[in-house]
């Protein structure tokens, strides 16, 4: 059973997290353009904000996996667990709220929301190295 | 927004279901594969409960209620605030 919760754990990852990385660093890009295209970045929103929501799956899954593997406890993963929390706050109060400022019409400079998503690409790149590696594990590759 | 959104209810469903068959479980056969899978299933819609009645309602009712653990989904789908505006619609 551990294995099929981790399954859908590594899915939900690729699937969520992956365009919410790529739209949320598309989004300054397409609002530095001379004429932003007001489409482009409601898509673009749009695809953040739907796949944050799908994202919860991750650390439930990832939860459930932990707890049948017994690790719940190890230092790789309550420090992933932070991480991941701390992305999560990124993308939340961070650039899901000021991409929305944009298309209501706010002036937001688009060196902040890039800084912003590079900053949640660079949480989670570490986080998968974390799960990857998995520093201090005895059952690592 | 007149009605809640179609994810909510699903949510709401989803939650409802997944603790009806974690109980049901627990009091008969108790086979743990099927709590360990319908345990995450049950958390995740809890959380998209949360997370979808306060996107789509600005009620503090309905966003209070969402909270209320397996009950919270179907009583923030039935209660009667969706008449209200939407924050930002789902």
């Amino acid at each position: 059973m551990t294995k099929l919760l981790l399954s859908v754990h590594v899915l939900a990852a690729v699937i969520a997290i992956g365009p919410v990385a790529v739209a949320a660093s598309m989004f300054p890009a397409a609002l530095r353009a001379a004429t932003p295209d007001q489409a482009a970045l409601r898509v673009l929103h749009r695809i953040c904000r739907v796949y944050a929501g799908v994202g919860i799956v991750v650390p439930v899954f990832g939860l459930a996996t932990a707890s049948g593997l017994g690790v719940l406890g190890d230092a790789w993963l309550l420090v992933s667990i932070a991480l991941t929390a701390a992305a999560a706050g990124v993308l939340g109060l961070l650039v899901l709220p000021r991409q929305r400022a944009v298309l209501a019409g706010v002036r937001v400079e688009p060196s902040r929301l890039a800084a912003h998503a590079g900053v949640f690409n660079l949480l989670w790149a570490v986080v998968t190295v974390l799960m990857i590696v998995r520093p201090g594990s005895m059952t690592g590759v | 927004m007149t009605v809640p959104p179609r994810a909510l209810r699903i949510a709401a469903v989803v939650e409802l279901v997944s603790l009806a068959v974690l109980l049901v479980n627990l009091a008969t056969v108790h086979w743990p594969p099927l709590s360990s899978l319908i345990g995450p299933v049950h958390g995740c819609a809890y959380l998209f409960v949360v997370v979808l009645a306060f996107r789509s309602s600005s009620s503090t009712r309905v966003r209070v209620i969402s909270w209320i653990p397996g009950l919270g989904g179907a009583l923030a789908t039935w209660s009667r605030v969706w008449t209200g505006g939407s924050r930002c619609p789902a």
